[in-house]
């Protein structure tokens, strides 16, 4: 039909538009600059030249052409002193080797940043952060979750508006692209999440700051690792969330076996790097009102490049809560690898627009070297939708419609769940 | 092909050809034209393959249409095709990790996949902190765990199927795959979908024999071998169904030009090939 035409042609005509500029990006990084196909399609450089082999004669000295100043056959070629420009190009500089920097070590570090996607995945990301892994959200957020006094007025109609506006109404195109509707769902998420806040005078101690830059460094099973970069939206708060799981439950926590998946080794994946310093940092200079990390937002791409696969992404939120509560645990208690008093507690929520991923995580212990001992304990609650489709143009295949236009399947408990995790430590 | 007007080029034709300004200007590339004769033939170099780390990401390959660095064809029938990308394939299955040599090692299966450049599919397979593609034998499945091994001891070993030893430590009647015919250069024989060669008798304790198909060889104990038969076995019972789907694979019409048959054509009756020898000793020490 006409109609699934159209709206084919006009996802194809969105696929080539950003891939072409990807395309140019990536092209322009390689120092080469091939427009028709991408770098990874166009191969490599030129390879290095093979060094010829001198031979020297001691005691013989090889008669060169170099004062003829052109070749001469039999004759051999001259060698002269390595041509120095005398100033310094920053375009034609080579780089200082690995070796010979300042912050070069011998022993290698494994490292996480943000665009890392471990192999192992969530399991990976367990044994890596020592924790132990609980399906579901803990009970206090479920509680505020089901709580009808915590939700927005008319809360179900102002997201399905939301997501209308971000899936329908925005554009004067048949449909927005995907590039553009899920940064547009998320800001209408968290637009709706601020009118929250003024029925709630505590949320007035949160504050939310973006690129905000994370670097932790932490020895485990004699190797070091980093967790750094850059890592979504983060929302903190003036006071610390208090501990979600009783003394007894953290105590339970010691006969939990660690899972290995051995002959893979939990490092794969993992960048190594020699060069690296030896400091933890939060990211907030000293005496920032909001120091506390309270929710961490993850946002998912729609871009087939640097889009995560669920249990990457997972592993992803793993990673950066955990290095946001240990980074804080070491500023508070010290670097002296022990058990904590008081836990240190951080949330995290990914999405697509659609799909949403939530996570607490409880940091008991600092002590990460070894696996036995007290871990740290994470709830999971995974793969929950806000809404099944939204479509403009129905898909209509063999004259039957498979899915209607519009938008359908609309579940108000993530969203409840969303707007719990945010309220968490507030009400 | 019908010659397509050239743009670019309209004035400098029209003036070599004496085209008219109002027609449009239909030129074929002409030998003595420099534009076209020194055309650069950096297309037909093969520096995407010189590369110095091994990756597990697939390498963009540039078609040569069968013509080498100078341009003329060197093989024919090849040209067109869909687009294929290069996935290292790591032929060396005793290739270790470095700071754990010497050790037999196990890896597991992620991924087992089809590849445009083999008839065979291919294996991503994991292991330590390193990940690789080898050659996917017949049943091997994303979960599987291998061994390789490369240690000869007095017994034969008991291997299954992927896994990867010397030829010395396998028991007699093996299928194996994958052979190496020098100790330690990479598999170079039975690559290819549904191949295998199965070990018939070991002659002294240095050289082991092989059959494949008719022909005998004779390699090193220390050749690694693979394990099993290769994947995709019924690569060969594929319909091509039309002419169309050989031009897809990058295959293009033999040139039809009637040529008389010669001795190739009709029944033939040969004698088995001689042996195959493989174990090239030092000269030194095979006199000795």
């Amino acid at each position: 039909p006409l109609a699934s035409l159209v709206r084919r042609r006009g996802c194809a005509l969105s696929r080539t538009s950003w891939k072409r500029r990807l395309q140019s990006e990536r092209c322009n990084q390689t120092g080469l600059r091939l427009f028709s196909v991408t770098c990874s399609l166009s191969g490599m450089g030129p390879p290095p030249r093979k060094e010829k082999k001198r031979i020297e004669i001691p005691g013989l000295e090889p008669i060169t052409y170099a004062d003829r100043m052109h070749f001469v056959p039999g004759l051999a070629k001259p060698q002269m002193p390595k041509w120095e420009r005398g100033w310094h190009d920053p375009f034609h500089a080579l780089g200082v080797k690995h070796e010979e920097m300042a912050l070069y070590k011998e022993k290698p570090c494994y490292m996480f940043h943000q665009r890392t996607k471990i192999l192992g995945g969530e399991k990976q990301a367990l044994w890596l952060t020592k924790s132990k892994l609980i399906e579901g959200l803990p009970e206090q957020v479920i509680h505020l979750a089901e709580d009808p006094l915590n939700q927005i007025e008319n809360q179900d109609d102002q997201v399905q508006k939301a997501i209308s506006h971000a899936r329908f109404w925005v554009t004067t195109q048949t449909e927005p692209t995907r590039d553009r509707f899920w940064k547009d769902l998320q800001l209408a998420y968290l637009n709706l999440l601020q009118e929250e806040s003024l029925c709630f005078q505590e949320i007035f101690s949160l504050s939310s700051i973006e690129h905000k830059n994370l670097y932790l460094i932490f020895r485990k099973e004699s190797d070091i690792f980093q967790v750094r970069g850059i890592n979504g939206l983060l929302l903190n708060s003036m006071n610390p969330l208090i501990a979600v799981a009783s003394k007894e439950e953290v105590q339970a926590t010691e006969t939990h076996v660690l899972e290995t998946f051995s002959p893979i080794s939990p490092k794969i994946d993992l960048q190594v790097t020699n060069v690296y310093e030896e400091r933890n940092d939060t990211g907030f200079r000293e005496g920032y009102p909001y120091p506390h990390a309270h929710t961490l937002y993850i946002t998912d791409s729609y871009d087939a490049n640097s889009k995560f696969k669920p249990e990457h992404l997972r592993a992803k939120m793993m990673m950066f809560a955990f290095g946001n509560a240990l980074v804080r645990a070491k500023l508070l208690y010290g670097e002296q690898p022990k058990v904590l008093e008081n836990p240190v507690v951080v949330q995290c929520v990914a999405t697509d627009g659609r799909t949403f991923q939530f996570m607490v995580l409880q940091l008991n212990t600092t002590d990460l070297d070894s696996s036995e001992g007290i871990k740290n304990l994470i709830w999971m609650d995974q793969d929950q939708l806000l809404y099944d489709t939204a479509v403009c143009v129905p898909i209509i295949k063999k004259k039957v419609v498979q899915v209607p236009a519009g938008f359908s399947g609309y579940q108000p408990e993530t969203f409840k769940k969303f707007l719990a995790l945010y309220l968490h430590g507030a009400v | 092909m019908t010659p397509q007007p050239c743009r670019f080029l309209a004035f400098s034709y029209q003036s070599v050809l004496g085209c008219n300004r109002n027609s449009p200007c239909i030129c074929a590339p002409q030998p003595e034209c420099g534009l076209f004769t020194s055309a650069a033939l950096s297309n037909n170099n093969p520096r995407w393959k010189q590369r110095k780390k091994y990756t597990i990401r697939p390498i963009g390959m540039k078609k040569t249409g069968g013509r080498d660095h100078t341009g003329k064809i060197r093989v024919h029938g090849i040209g067109g095709g869909h687009k294929q990308r290069y996935r290292i394939i790591d032929f060396q299955r005793l290739h270790y990790e470095p700071g754990k040599q010497d050790n037999p090692f196990e890896e597991r299966v992620i991924e087992v996949r089809y590849d445009p450049c083999r008839s065979a599919d291919i294996a991503l397979v994991a292991g330590g902190i390193r990940k690789r593609w080898i050659i996917a034998t017949e049943n091997m499945e994303a979960g599987d765990i291998i061994k390789t091994s490369g240690y000869i001891g007095r017994m034969a070993v008991s291997a299954k199927e992927g896994d990867s030893h010397p030829l010395g430590a396998l028991p007699i009647g093996t299928l194996i795959n994958n052979l190496e015919i020098y100790p330690g250069k990479g598999a170079q024989y039975i690559r290819a979908a549904g191949e295998y060669m199965s070990l018939l008798y070991k002659l002294s304790c240095e050289q082991v024999l092989e059959m494949y198909n008719i022909n005998f060889a004779a390699v090193l104990e220390m050749c690694m071998a693979t394990v099993g038969r290769v994947s995709n076995i019924d690569h060969n019972k594929r319909i091509i169904g039309k002419a169309g789907r050989n031009r897809w694979l990058g295959i293009r019409p033999s040139s039809g030009l009637w040529q008389r048959k010669g001795g190739w054509a009709g029944r033939k009756i040969k004698p088995i090939p001689p042996m195959k020898n493989y174990v090239n000793l030092p000269s030194a020490f095979a006199t000795s």
